[in-house]
């Protein structure tokens, strides 16, 4: 049976092979491969236009300009929000620098955090303010108890993951910013990096100060990230840099600021990036949202019931598919380095997956005690990838004489 | 003819792949061929060369014999970046290893000290990180970590070599100090570069027993040797050693200074495409395994040309003396189609004493730069150098640039001679 979301013949990397073998890539999380309609929109940028934005009246200027704000508005469109209020980042982890640098916290200043976070949504609050983090259950589920009681604290900040990278675990969000709303007029600062490329979120009514996510996490661009909030907040930050772009007005006593979101986004931007999201975003409006919700499950099944079948390997995270996406992270036993295993499937199998820490090594070593591998799968990814995923890890593990289903 | 192990130790080797591991029953099959059809060495050479690729595809199950795990005693495993950039992951048994090394070693009678029964020497290796099976590319990992199965300590090392850290050069030092090896297992590069930081930071490396210095992984320049030779002194016996990640050592440096190659554990042939080069002739040395229980090698093409020389070695030993000439990715191409190799260009350069380091380069247009590192001995023999390098290039066309920094590959091996010219035109 083949379960596509989309064809693998739109993304031109699923279509080359490596040593005579097909691309089965696995490693959606860490960033996802990228469709002809977005390659084709950068491509056009380049070879058609190549202006600058926002510079000049001349009409390639003109044109880039158009093409670069109309994909503003689609980004827009998918979370619900307004066109001003979304910021044009190099990245997620660049969206959440600007808010932890520009809410001029201090020292004193309490922040509280997932113990699951990347670390890009902890080691920016660690710079600015006393960082505290909310721990969870020893599969990766937000211990709420304890959220409760560190609400008590009365935090200035709340950064909130709303799906682990390690482990594909989707928290409550509703419930957790009704939480904080209840009792406390803390900033929510959400990463998003891991949800939104698994489904649309209206952002608007979800509740967060500022929402970060990234274009390469679906089937977008690298270089671009996003930071969302309301106008008044993005008013509210001190910008982290200036220059071009951010100003209306310059004289030898000062200046006026433009307003937001362009008074954050200082210099020429990735202006190529950001017209191939716009295609990309276009793309994923278009997709039937229960359907796409149907062809995660079955990966997030398909990843967990060949875990649970092999002996070899411990599921880092809840063995249910309740509110997760399609990400798999894996232990194996102590005498099998998992960089190895990578190394491996990626040679002799054609698989890619993720070894290491992901970004999150204090939750990764509380939980897995070292580095784990991790299978990440995606739209274009079907539940035949993860069988031939296992099959592989059973050939290694007989090879490295673990003990295997057969 | 070839100098060659024995026919019909290769012949065994043949058997035993051929029942004990899948990928090379399949290709002997596929070619319609038996072990009981190979009888002679005409016979042999019907079974087409082995590459990295079907390595590398059939690593581990389809390579691995038949009976052995990964993780079985004695079995090395390790991963290799390749110095051609073809990666390779495989596995040895540490006897095999231990053999290769002893038999190849034995040729260097200052070596000789090393071989107590019962005993192994201590093994530091200082060479680039990707050639290493541990994480020795970061300095935040223990001794213990970065210690091999077979007790050899993998210092610590940057990807890029001359942008390496102070504080990795001074745990390099340290671990060393600590370790107190008998030998240093090098890249000849990488040690000279340590060797400069050391004299820099007042440093010395001594040993409690004698310290032997194997110089492999890339090819040992003399303004590397001049370098390792005079920190260390003239009694440290420094040996230039022959080997691949996948197959350990394959040859050694005679106290003569002749390169010998393993032909006691290793069938040999030397191959211009399909025929067998005449003696003093270039070819691709392809080697098959004997007596490789866990991983054997049928007519494996190695990519390495080397010359087999027809004259024998003053020094007596019976291994076949050789030249390495490098690899094909490595050699530079002459306007007149004419290759000049990375030993070529050693020898134009020579030990150069005002120079530390340097590389020529041929760029995918076929341009030539050659770049040096200056240090503070006296220059005036840099002209001559410029007009060696340009009568060996057979072209003025040449830019010559002191520098103070050179990139490594990003394999972590500095390549003193690299060509990215693919011989479609030249300027």
């Amino acid at each position: 049976m083949t379960n596509h979301f989309i064809e693998r013949s739109q993304f031109p990397a699923l279509m080359q092979e490596i040593d005579g073998r097909p691309v089965n890539y696995l490693d959606s999380a860490a960033t996802t491969l990228k469709p002809r309609v977005m390659i084709d929109a950068i491509t056009e940028y380049y070879s058609q236009n190549g202006a600058n934005i926002h510079r000049g009246k001349h009409r390639l200027s003109d044109e880039a300009s158009n093409a670069y704000e109309a994909a503003r508005l689609a980004v827009a469109d998918y979370i619900c929000a307004q066109a001003n209020e979304v910021v044009f980042t190099q990245n997620t982890t660049h969206a959440l620098n600007i808010v932890a640098q520009g809410l001029a916290l201090t020292k004193s200043d309490l922040v509280i955090a997932g113990i699951d976070s990347h670390h890009s949504q902890l080691l920016p609050w660690r710079q600015v303010a006393t960082l505290r983090f909310i721990q969870t259950d020893d599969y990766g589920r937000i211990d709420l108890d304890h959220f409760q009681t560190l609400l008590a604290l009365r935090p200035k900040v709340i950064a909130l993951t709303h799906c682990s990278n390690v482990t594909g675990v989707v928290h409550p969000i509703e419930q957790m910013i009704a939480m904080i709303r209840k009792q406390s007029d803390a900033i929510i600062v959400l990463d998003a990096a891991q949800s939104l490329p698994h489904g649309r979120l209206n952002l608007h009514t979800l509740g967060a100060d500022f929402v970060a996510f990234s274009a390469h996490k679906m089937l977008g661009p690298t270089g671009l990230g996003f930071l969302y909030a309301n106008r008044q907040r993005l008013d509210s930050l001190k910008p982290l840099q200036f220059g071009g772009g951010t100003v209306d007005w310059v004289d030898t006593d000062g200046q006026i600021s433009r307003r937001a979101p362009y008074h954050l986004e200082a210099g020429t931007p990735a202006i190529a990036s950001v017209i191939g999201a716009g295609a990309t975003f276009r793309m994923l409006a278009g997709f039937d949202e229960t359907a796409r919700r149907a062809h995660d499950r079955n990966l997030v099944n398909s990843l967990l019931s060949g875990a649970a079948s092999r002996p070899y390997l411990k599921l880092i995270g809840p063995s249910d598919g309740e509110n997760r996406h399609a990400i798999g992270a894996f232990k194996f036993s102590d005498c099998v380095s998992v960089g190895e295993i990578a190394r491996l499937l990626s040679d002799a199998y054609g698989i890619m997956c993720r070894s290491g820490y992901m970004c999150a090594q204090p939750f990764v070593g509380a939980l897995a005690g070292g580095e784990i591998l991790r299978a990440s799968a995606y739209l274009y990814n079907t539940t035949a990838d993860i069988d031939a995923l296992y099959q592989a890890l059973d050939d290694l593990a007989e090879c490295m004489g673990l003990p295997t289903i057969n | 003819m070839s100098e060659s192990g024995s026919f019909k130790d290769v012949r065994r080797e043949v058997a035993y792949a051929y029942e004990n591991v899948k990928f090379f029953k399949a290709h002997m099959e596929a070619s319609s061929l038996q072990p009981d059809d190979i009888n002679t060495l005409a016979d042999f050479k019907r079974i087409p060369v082995t590459r990295k690729l079907h390595y590398r595809r059939n690593y581990p199950s389809g390579v691995l014999a038949a009976g052995f795990t990964l993780t079985g005693p004695h079995v090395m495993r390790f991963q290799s970046s390749g110095t051609s950039g073809e990666r390779l992951n495989s596995a040895i048994l540490s006897y095999d290893l231990a053999r290769r090394q002893a038999t190849s070693m034995s040729v260097n009678v200052k070596f000789n000290a090393l071989w107590r029964p019962g005993a192994r020497p201590r093994i530091c290796r200082y060479a680039p990180p990707n050639c290493s099976d541990v994480e020795c590319g970061i300095g935040l990992t223990t001794m213990e970590e970065r210690t091999l199965a077979d007790g050899t300590l993998v210092l610590p090392v940057a990807h890029d070599l001359l942008a390496t850290p102070a504080r990795m050069i001074t745990q390099a030092l340290d671990e060393i100090a600590a370790y107190d090896p008998e030998i240093l297992v090098v890249d000849p590069t990488h040690l000279a570069f340590l060797v400069r930081e050391a004299n820099k930071l007042g440093r010395t490396i001594t040993t409690t027993n004698t310290l032997h210095i194997v110089c492999g992984y890339t090819h040992l320049t003399q303004v590397a040797r001049r370098q390792i030779r005079h920190f260390f002194g003239d009694e440290t016996p420094i040996g230039n050693m022959l080997g691949m990640s996948e197959l350990g050592y394959l040859g050694f440096e005679c106290h003569h200074g002749g390169l010998h190659i393993n032909n006691q554990d290793f069938f040999l042939e030397f191959l211009n495409e399909e025929r067998e080069t005449a003696l003093d002739e270039i070819g691709e040395l392809v080697i098959s395994t004997i007596d490789d229980s866990l991983l054997p090698r049928i007519r494996y093409a190695t990519g390495d040309l080397y010359r087999l020389l027809s004259n024998p070695c003053s020094c007596g030993a019976t291994l076949p003396l050789v030249t390495i000439e490098g690899r094909s990715t490595h050699n530079i191409i002459r306007k007149n189609g004419g290759i000049v190799t990375p030993a070529d260009v050693d020898l134009a350069v020579a030990d150069c004493p005002a120079i530390d380091l340097y590389k020529l380069e041929q760029d995918e247009a076929g341009c030539l730069r050659f770049r040096y590192i200056l240090n503070q001995a006296p220059s005036q023999d840099l002209l001559t150098l410029q007009q060696r390098i340009s009568a060996l290039c057979q072209t003025r066309d040449i830019i010559f640039e002191a520098v103070d920094y050179i990139a490594c590959e990003r394999s972590g091996k500095f390549q003193s001679c690299i060509s990215r010219y693919n011989g479609a035109s030249h300027p």
